[in-house]
């Protein structure tokens, strides 16, 4: 695992990376004004899935917990940041009602919010039922929402107000985008996300050397929600309208995963790749596939995780530097039978 | 306050409907017991088993109790050859690949459901005729009792199968020790195949007897899959006596719990249930994880 951060810092060493992530990153805040708003609503879906990838990665690629619960923080930012411009209809007080980037940064406390108080349950439960216990999570708050029509708008859905301009919200969005992958880029660059690779590698281990797993994995968890969260927040102020069927659908987590596999768990340029690449797909799929796509983008993380378990950045980057020591990690010397079905 | 007839009715159909729970959740829980893997599809599956008891009904005129030994069938060829080409290569390189690939098998399970039969429900308006049985001031739907009857059948079925039989004794042992089950001359990769498409086959035929009272759509996989894992939980993993008083309890408190928080919260109280008891034992409410029988 190490090897990969290093050659990643290494990437952003030299000052010919620095300005090229620059680059892109103008490059990307000139779309709004130099394409069509057909193109801008594709980028801007696109920018969502980098922080819903960085923001998963963070729990499951780095921390090694493997959430399938991520479409309810998204859903609940989005949710939140709906409430907070648009109070009236869900029969809120007006004196709440806020600009745009306050509700969006309220959708990301909110789910932040959300995490933290399901966190201490959920971590009580480690591997598959960890993985089962944030799905149920997950459909309960659709659940919930589903029923309770009156903040939720039922399956008529929840229209927004603001007066952000499509240009200003892309901006924004950009704004948050390059935040998350710095705070994240931050984290993991820093001794909690040693902390959390310790954890993914072995958890009993880390936990021997005097690591608080617990400690470790709520502060990936809570970030990575308020992230979604905040992801959430502007998708919802971007298309103006949220429905908890498609807004807290598990397709959120589906599709996420997709970004995160192909382009590579753990590392830090993978979900980059990968959410373009998911973009080219999506775009590019559904015009010649049709309802295949889908289909087809199960297939690919299938294919993917048995074939290229790195994901492209691992295979462009460099072919053999992958450390592989979390796959064959064993080392408290309980396991009584050998593979295939040890931990 | 609820009329208590309507709690006892309530009862009685939760008891009926957690038969078939109990199926649903059989394979789950057996594969999860002497394989280690959580069968993320296990819902899916249980849909396809459900969309081919439909087809030979709807299309063949084929009774669905047939139907049901084929779906069971189909999902056991199906989940023999999952298990072969794609999970053997991934079991043991950690948690998350089988869990990726089983949620990626998912999402083209439904998928390619939604492509074929569209998003409507559909049921089999069966099928099954007879008249309603009365049980004290309870009524009980013919069909409901006919699946029930099934259910427990195959339980036992499964029971007896592991109990009594030279393949059974053998996933057994591989489940307790499977490098002890190696030297003993046990080929423990085909005994995971056949583990495999057993649980994956029960999928199956517990989707063929839901699609006999309730109607299906491509989408139920993850609301069965949750409610089966939630089985899992309350009957101990790879119980099969545990699992069908699993079942019996998930299905009595969804019922009855309706009857005082109206229909929305049919999943809500499952989910929530399955959430607590893992609050209260995150391994299950009987024990330890892994382990046959």
């Amino acid at each position: 695992m190490a090897s990969m951060t290093d050659s990643f810092a290494g990437l952003f060493d030299t000052r010919r990376r620095i300005a090229a992530f620059v680059a892109v990153v103008l490059a990307l805040a000139a779309v709004p004004f130099s394409t069509t708003s057909y193109i801008t609503d594709i980028v801007f879906t696109g920018l969502v899935f980098v922080v819903l990838g960085v923001s998963w990665n963070l729990i499951a690629g780095y921390a090694g917990q493997i959430s399938l619960g991520h479409a309810a923080f998204f859903g609940t930012g989005a949710f939140v940041s709906a409430w907070l411009t648009t109070p009236a209809r869900a029969g809120l007080p007006e004196a709440i009602q806020s600009p745009v980037i306050v509700a969006a940064i309220g959708g990301a406390l909110g789910a932040g919010l959300l995490a933290a108080v399901l966190g201490p349950v959920l971590f009580r439960l480690t591997g598959h039922y960890f993985a089962i216990g944030t799905l149920a999570m997950a459909s309960i708050v659709q659940l919930v929402l589903l029923d309770q029509r009156r903040f939720s708008g039922g399956s008529t859905g929840y229209y927004i107000n603001n007066n952000m301009t499509e240009d200003t919200m892309f901006l924004l969005m950009l704004a948050a985008t390059v935040l998350v992958v710095l705070v994240t880029y931050a984290i993991v660059n820093s001794r909690a996300g040693l902390g959390m690779r310790a954890i993914h590698d072995d958890e009993s281990a880390a936990s021997s050397l005097g690591v608080n797993p617990l400690k470790y994995k709520m502060y990936a968890f809570v970030v990575s929600s308020v992230m979604a969260g905040l992801a959430g927040g502007l998708y919802a102020q971007f298309t103006l309208y949220v429905n908890p069927e498609s807004t807290l659908s598990v397709v959120w987590m589906v599709d996420t995963l997709v970004v995160v596999i192909l382009g590579g768990m753990g590392t830090m340029g993978g979900p980059l790749i990968g959410a373009g690449l998911f973009l080219l797909l999506d775009n590019g799929l559904r015009s010649f596939a049709g309802e295949f796509a889908t289909v087809i983008e199960g297939g690919l993380i299938i294919a993917f995780i048995v074939f290229i378990p790195g994901g492209l950045y691992t295979l462009l980057s460099d072919r053999y530097g992958r450390d592989e020591q979390s796959a064959d990690a064993d080392v408290d010397g309980t396991a009584e039978s050998p593979p295939p079905n040890e931990q | 306050m609820v009329a208590s007839d309507l709690v006892f009715q309530s009862l009685l159909n939760g008891i009926l409907l957690g038969g078939i729970y109990a199926v649903a959740a059989l394979g789950l829980s057996l594969v999860f017991g002497i394989m280690d893997i959580v069968n993320l599809a296990h819902g899916h599956m249980l849909m396809v088993g459900a969309y081919v008891a439909i087809l030979l009904f709807g299309v063949l005129g084929v009774t669905p109790i047939i139907g049901m030994v084929v779906a069971f069938l189909v999902l056991f060829v199906l989940g023999m050859a999952l298990q072969r080409f794609l999970l053997e290569r991934v079991v043991g390189e950690g948690l998350e690949q089988p869990i990726i690939v089983l949620f990626g098998l998912a999402l083209m399970l439904q998928s390619i459901g939604r492509i074929l039969v569209g998003s409507e429900s559909q049921a089999t308006e069966i099928g099954i005729p007879g008249e309603a049985i009365a049980v004290g001031t309870a009524t009980l739907s013919f069909p409901r009792v006919v699946t029930f009857v099934i259910s427990v059948v195959l339980i036992l079925g499964t029971w007896a199968f592991l109990k009594y039989t030279t393949t059974g004794l053998a996933i057994r042992a591989t489940a307790q020790n499977s490098s002890a089950a190696q030297y003993m001359g046990i080929d423990t990769d085909n005994i995971y195949v056949i583990t495999l498409g057993l649980g994956t086959g029960l999928a199956g035929a517990a989707g063929a007897l839901l699609s006999m009272l309730f109607p299906i759509d491509p989408f139920v996989g993850w609301s069965y899959l949750l409610k089966a894992f939630a089985v899992v939980v309350l009957g101990g993993v790879g119980s099969v006596a545990g699992t069908l008083v699993g079942g019996l309890i998930l299905g009595v408190s969804e019922n009855v719990g309706v009857l005082y928080l109206g229909g929305g919260f049919r999943d809500i109280i499952s989910f929530t249930i399955f959430l607590l008891v893992l609050l209260v034992r995150p391994h299950g409410l009987f024990g330890s994880s892994g382990g046959g029988e």
